[in-house]
Formats: C-alpha cells, structure tokens, sequence
C-alpha cells in the first residue's frame, strides 16, 4: 500500500515495536521527528537535502499512518513476523455466513430507512469491535506463551476486524444520507 | 508573544542573507500582503488601507485599474469591470452555471477554461485578471521594502482542487512572482494565531473560514510550533458574495434572478452593505434605485419565447414590488401585464426601491447557505475523528464573518470558545507572510503539517476511479498500488489521474492521462503495472508507473488538464501566437497516432486468437469483415496529417468491432468462480471493481 517499506516505521519515530501505544506518545514522536524532518526546513538548502528531506518526510508520514492506528498497527507488528494477511483471507465457513447475514439484516434496516435501528446495529457492532481490540491487547500482552498460536489468533482478530469496519462503514454512510 | 530565534549576536548576519519574501492572501473580494520583520509579521499598507479590493477594470482605451480605482467604475462600467473572478479561476462553465446570470459581466468558455468578455469582443482570462491584482500587490511590497521581491507565499482555499491551484500559480508566475508555495488559508490563519499567542496553548481548533467566494472548514493540532491539519473540507463555490445575493433575493423576493445585471450588482452590493451595517444597527434600510425604464426590457431577455412569465418584479415606482404577468414573444421580449403597468417589456417610471431589514430577517434570509457550512463542518469532525466538544475553539477567518448572523450560527453550531481577536481579513495574509520566512531560511520554529484536500485516484475498468491517495493524508506523501491488464496482447497501460471523492470518473476532475508504451504481449491479467503516486510539500503530484516483469517504466508531473496549459502561459508571457497552434497539432497527431497503432494491434491480436468467436450467432462474419474494412480505414488515417480523421476512425472501429468485444467480456466474466472467500461474496453484491493485486 505504502512506500517507504524498507525503514522499520517504529525504528522512525523512535519508538519500541511494541502494540501497547497510546495516540499521544505517537503523536509526540512524530511531531518531534516531523520538526527535523519536514522538508520546509530544507528549502533553502542544496538539491540533494531538498530530495532525501522529502524523502526522509514521506517515510515518516506514511509510519505514523501505519502505526496510528491498532488494527494497521497491529498487522505491521505481524508483518514483521512474516505474517501477511491478503485480500481474500478464508475464514471459518460458518463465520461467512454470520457476517453476510448481518450485512443483509443492515442492509434492510437501510432500504426501509429504519434509522434507529441502523444505529442500534451500528451500537452493537462498536462494542463487538471494542471486544477484538481488548482481545487483540491480551494476545500481544502474552505473546511469548504461544507465539505461534497467539500469532494466529491475533489474525484472526484482524481479519474480523476488516469485516467490522466495512459494516460500520456502511452504518455510516446509511447515517449520512439524512 | 513571538520568540526570537536567531541566537542574538548571529541576527544581523541572518537578516543581511535574508531574502525579501511575502505573504500574499489573494480573495474573492480583497487581497492583501503582508511581511515579516523582527520574527512578526505585518501587513503592508498601501494608499487607503491594506486591503486591495480584487477588482480589475479595462477602460476601453487599453489601459487597466485595479483595486479601489477599478471598483469605482463597477456602477458605470459593470461589464468592463471584473470582480469575483477567483471564483472562475481554474474553473470550467458547468462549474459555474449556479452563479454566471448574477455575475455583472459576460463569460463564455467550455469544460476547460473560462474567459471573461470585456467590452463585448475582447476575451481575458482569469488567471491574466489574477495577475493584475497580484502586480498590483507586488508593486506596493516593493515600495514599502524598498527592494524587487525575491519569492511569495500566495493562499488558496483549502478546498481548491489541482486545477484552481495550477492556475493560481501561473497567475503569480504571470505577474512575475517567483511562488515558492500556496498556502492553505485556514492554516495560514491558524499560524498567525498560533504565534500570536507563543507556544503556550496547545490544543484542537476548527477554521471556519468564510470569504467572499469560498468556504473552508479545518481542523488543526497546534502543539509547540507544529501546526497538524487533521482535517479539511468545505466548498469552493459557496462565499459571502452567495451570501449577499441570497439576502438580496430574499429582500426583492426573488425578482432579481429576472433583472439586469446592473440592477443586480447594485442590489447585491446593497444587500452587502445592509448586511455590514447590521453588525452595529438592530435594522437598516435596504434602497434600490430603478433608474430607468430600460431596465424592465432587460428583465426577460433570456426568457424562451411561449413561455409565461408570473414573476414579481421591482419597479420604478418606489416602495413596492409588482407582480408582472406576461407571454415571452418569439423576439425573447415579454409582454408583461399587471395591474399597474401594461406595455411591452418596459414598466414606466424611475424610482427607489425600500424594505427595512433586521437581524432576525437577514438570518432567515443567510439560513439555507450557512447550513450548507455546517454539513461541511460535520463532515470534517468526522474525518478528524473528533467530537466538536473536543475542540478548544473556533477561529473566525474571512470578512463574512464579521457579521454577527454568522458568528451566532457558528457559535450555537460549535458551542465552544470563538477566537476573533486578530482581524479576520489580515490573519490568512499574516500566516502566509510567517510560512514566506520559513522556507527562505528565517524562522525555525513553526512546521506546517497540511494535508491533501482530496483524494487522488486512477481509473479502473467500467469507469470507476480507485483511490490511491485519500483526502486528509499529510503531506508529503506517497502511495504504490499493483494493477493488471485486462485485455490480451495489451502493449500499452493508459493511466488516467482523477481527483475527488465520488466513484465514478465523470464525477471526478480530470488531472493528467498518459500511457505505459511498449508492453510485451501477455495474456490479460499477466502483466503487473505498479502505480505510484508521490506528493511533495506544495501538493505536487508526480505518478510513475512500471511494469513489473520488464521493469518498463513511465512518469508524468501531473499538471491538471484543466484552465490553462503550461503552453498558453508561456505564450500570454511572451504574448506571441505565431507557432503555438502548429504545435498543438503535432501533439494531437502524434497522440492519436500512438493510440490507433496500439489499437490495430490489440484488434488484430484478439481476431487471431479469438476468430472462433465469429461463428457465435451473436457475432457472425459480417462483424468480422466490417472489422477488417474499419482496420482498413484507420491504416489510411495514420498515413494522413489530420488527426481528427483518425479519432473519428478509431471510433468507427470501435462501432464496427463491439458485439466481437462484447463477446469476449462474456466470456471472461463467466470463466471461473471457485474458492469464494467472504470478499469475493461482498464482491457480488457490491458493485464490480477492477482493482488487482
């Protein structure tokens, strides 16, 4: 998705490659490297600082993009364990069907324009995300355990995430219609 | 409170290096410049104030005025007098169909570009009528600083697309402005309050900027000299001028969407002097002169002839509107009946028009636009991620916000703290002077983290656009995506660059298109085309794309195919035509050329390979045949010069070839569904995209 792949995006903005990060520690790395950093500062100076200021600036942003949020957070966290998740991850059969189900009961509540049901659905599947990210905090507290299990579950997690967000995406946009 | 920054025994040296840079904010209604001495910045007064008004009037003897010399004549000269004409800039005329009838001069133009007729024959575009009031302002920074200007920061709206910028630059180019930068205004604005006050309050702020022809709403972090955007949005063709002919409408009841131009500047500028003075007086008088009969003429010139007109009209006769009722005659003037007046296309005497106007009025009247402004501001907070009651306050930017109607509704909109100390028309100019001293090496201490305002795509197969770059990513920024082919034996990848946030590509503005040549021949979906989109600091977008296997690669600076090509600024610059049109058409040829050999190509390909198809009822040999006769014709259009034959025979084939074409799609849609995981499910009920790897 991004460029800049090659330098570690914790290693960028200073920080332990760990998942338990809250926004303002993020924040605050990233804003003292985007100080050095930010390719204003080298305006001024020769063509060759311009270009890897530039660079250097990219690199930076698209790590804070990575690691602001858990869920990207805690995908390049598997990533660095070789661990990728694709577009078209299979996931428990049984699974498929709940999640289509669901879209479908939204869907319907949509079409009739039942708002407060939307809404109540849209309630429902926050607290469902709010679980995974607590279950996702568990996983990597206590990762040494059983990595390749835990491993194994936190992709899990994060695939059904995927699916979450696309639903609240969706409650969103029923939402905004109004 | 500033800080100072040079270390005290090294400012001399500092100030001597230092170039002579400014800060420009060019408006819809009045521009203005400004600069930094001793680390604060300053605005530069001229004769009459700092505020130049953006207006610029050509007097039929040639010669040109600009600002408060130029708005003099905008009552005697409304057609040869140009105000508002930020709203054009960058701008196509199905942009603007919502305000052309209540501009006071003549535009004409296509989707492309726009050009203003002065004097009923002579054609000036927008960026020319920029660049006068950029000079103007160039000419008063050089007298007050003693010295040519070396490099300037010139605002935009946040929410200007690729296009409005481009041209806003070729018109500081135009008056001779080294532009170093476009600055956003609202982040512009947050900067000068930013330093305004030191580096004490960090905290959330939403920019509701409200100009005369643009409205933007951000949202920044301002932390200890940084200043985030975290999100923007707004509306570009939404201003306190809407404003002003809103209220003025509402007053005359409408009547003004049938009158003459002159009747209507005169009105609107009344409505904005109503609108001013309420924010001292509980009620004002609002007086239209109807001067003469002629006026009544005008009203339903425009209307199609048949039609019948039930409008209420302002008359000559004072204190009163009419209600005129008529037929449009075949010649488009109206016979207009009423109780009062029963001739044709002319109402009798002169006379003022008078209505008293109070707050609560004026707010009923504002109402419908600034809820378009409060949609925006929703919108934005969601984008930041944040509640409004996580805001720290508001700052107020732009003349319209002067009004007390609008800072009530912003107020009970936001319910938190408004921050309007600084001047809400010096403020943007102020930052913009700040951000001028950053990049030429003067103050360290400020780091402007802004944002694209929209998102940047490509189009994918069926006409829809995939996003690579979302709107509200800080800059600079990058992104790289893998695309495939999806026809056999395809030997070029036509890469279209859009911008905006719908899906569909005639919804998006068009920035840039050009090919990957020279592809091996491959089966469709073999080949692997990386697209990578990089945005540097000033927004500016470079696309490059390779092909994986070969590592044949391509790369455009995009430069929006919207307003003026590079080629026509160069020509206004030099103002000669002598070859530039004999080139536009060695260009045309050579494109369409191109795009014709590798259409033969892939055409030829697919009969090969694909000739059992012909025996498919639906298709048959006459499609075939007619194929190959097309193939024919379009061999002779690329031996010949003229490259609209060759257009119109690449179409021809186009026609001739489609039931073949559409065959093959058949074919390749039905071919292979296994394995579905949950997308490919979501993927057929959702609509198709083309989107590989």
């Amino acid at each position: 998705m991004t460029t800049g792949r090659q330098a570690d995006a914790f290693a960028l903005l200073g920080l332990p490659a760990r998942y338990d990060l809250d926004a303002d520690t993020l924040e605050q790395a990233f804003f003292a490297r985007s100080k050095e950093l930010h390719p204003d500062k080298f305006a001024s100076r020769p063509a060759n600082e311009r270009v890897a200021a530039l660079s250097a600036a990219r690199a930076l942003n698209d790590a804070y993009v990575l690691l602001k949020k858990p869920a990207s957070r805690a995908e390049y966290l598997l990533g660095r364990e070789g661990i990728v998740i694709g577009d078209n991850e299979r996931i428990d059969p049984a699974l498929v069907m709940d999640l289509l189900e669901e879209r479908e009961v939204l869907a319907e509540a949509r079409h009739a324009g039942k708002l407060d049901e939307v809404e109540r659905l849209q309630g429902a599947m926050k607290a469902r995300r709010k679980a995974a990210f607590a279950e996702l905090r568990t996983l990597f507290a206590d990762l040494e355990s059983d990595r390749p299990t835990r491993l194994a579950a936190i992709k899990g997690q994060l695939i059904l995430l995927r699916y979450v967000e696309r639903y609240l995406e969706e409650c969103d946009s029923a939402l905004d219609d109004e | 409170m500033l800080m100072q920054i040079a270390e005290p025994g090294q400012s001399t040296v500092k100030e001597a290096c230092k170039q002579r840079v400014v800060g420009i904010d060019l408006g819809t209604t009045n521009s203005l410049v400004a600069y930094v001495a001793d680390a604060s910045p300053a605005v530069i007064a001229g004769e009459g104030g700092p505020l130049v008004p953006s207006v610029v009037h050509y007097a039929k003897d040639g010669s040109v005025l600009v600002g408060k010399a130029a708005e003099a004549k905008a009552v005697e000269l409304p057609r040869e007098t140009i105000n508002s004409v930020k709203r054009l800039i960058g701008r196509g005329m199905k942009d603007v169909v919502d305000f052309r009838a209540m501009l006071p001069y003549e535009i004409e133009g296509d989707d492309r570009a726009i050009s203003v007729k002065v004097s009923g024959t002579r054609l000036i575009s927008p960026v020319e009528i920029s660049a006068e009031v950029l000079r103007e302002l160039k000419r008063r920074a050089e007298t007050s600083l003693g010295g040519p200007i070396e490099g300037v920061v010139i605002t935009v709206p946040a929410y200007f697309d690729d296009a409005q910028r481009q041209a806003t630059r070729d018109a500081g180019r135009l008056a001779g402005l080294e532009v170093m930068r476009l600055l956003a205004e609202p982040t512009a604005a947050a900067v000068a309050y930013g330093l305004d006050r030191g580096a004490g309050p960090a905290g959330r702020y939403a920019v509701y900027d409200l100009g005369g022809g643009t409205f933007d709403i951000s949202i920044l972090k301002l932390v200890d000299g940084v200043f985030e955007v975290k999100a923007t949005g707004g509306d570009s063709a939404l201003g306190g001028d809407d404003l002003d002919r809103a209220i003025a409408s509402g007053i005359t009841n409408d009547a003004l969407s049938i009158a003459p131009r002159g009747l209507v500047a005169q009105a609107v500028r009344e409505a904005r002097r109503v609108k001013e003075a309420l924010s001292d007086a509980e009620s004002v008088e609002f007086h239209l002169h109807v001067s003469s009969p002629a006026h009544a003429r005008a009203d339903v010139v425009g209307g199609s002839p048949g039609m019948t007109i039930v409008h209420e009209l302002i008359t000559a006769n004072a204190e009163r509107i009419y209600t005129i009722c008529g037929d449009v005659l075949p010649s488009g003037v109206a016979r207009l009946t009423s109780d009062r007046t029963t001739c044709v296309g002319c109402v009798r005497a002169a006379g003022t028009f008078v209505r008293t106007i109070d707050r609560q009025r004026l707010a009923a009247f504002a109402a419908p636009l600034l809820d378009r402004t409060a949609k925006a501001c929703r919108r934005v907070l969601k984008d930041a991620e944040l509640e409004k009651s996580e805001l720290d306050g508001v700052i107020l930017v732009g003349g319209s916000t002067r009004s007390p109607v609008v800072r009530d509704f912003v107020t009970a909109l936001f319910d938190r703290p408004i921050l309007s100390d600084l001047d809400p028309e010096q403020v943007v100019a102020l930052g913009a002077a700040v951000q001028a001293d950053v990049l030429a090496g003067g103050q360290q201490n400020v780091t402007l983290l802004d944002v694209v305002p929209l998102s940047l795509g490509v189009e994918m197969m069926g006409g829809v656009v995939e996003k690579l770059i979302h709107r509200n990513t800080t800059i600079p920024a990058g992104a790289t995506q893998t695309f495939t082919t999806y026809a056999d034996n395809q030997t070029g990848f036509d890469i279209h660059v859009l911008q905006g946030e719908r899906e569909t590509v005639d919804a998006c503005r068009s920035l840039a298109r050009f090919m990957l040549k020279g592809l091996p021949p491959m089966v469709a979906g073999m080949l692997r085309v990386e697209i990578t989109f990089l945005i540097d600091a000033d927004g500016l977008l470079k696309v490059l794309a390779k092909e994986l296997t070969t590592g044949t690669s391509a790369e455009v600076d995009v430069k929006p195919s919207y307003g003026l090509s590079d080629e026509e600024v160069e020509r206004m610059l030099i103002e000669s035509f002598d070859f530039a049109e004999e080139d536009l058409a060695k260009r045309n040829l050579a494109v369409e050329r191109v795009e014709a050999n590798r259409i033969l190509q892939a055409t030829r390909g697919a009969f090969a390979s694909d000739a059992a198809l012909f025996d498919d009822p639906q298709v048959g040999q006459d499609v075939k045949t007619a194929g190959e006769t097309a193939m024919g014709v379009l061999e002779a259009a690329i031996n010949g010069e003229d490259h609209l034959a060759i257009r119109h025979a690449i179409e021809g084939l186009d026609l001739a070839t489609k039931p073949f074409a559409q065959a093959r799609m058949n074919r390749a849609i039905t071919a292979g569904f296994q394995g579905v995981s949950l997308d490919e499910a979501e993927a057929k009920m959702a609509p198709p995209k083309g989107r590989e790897g």
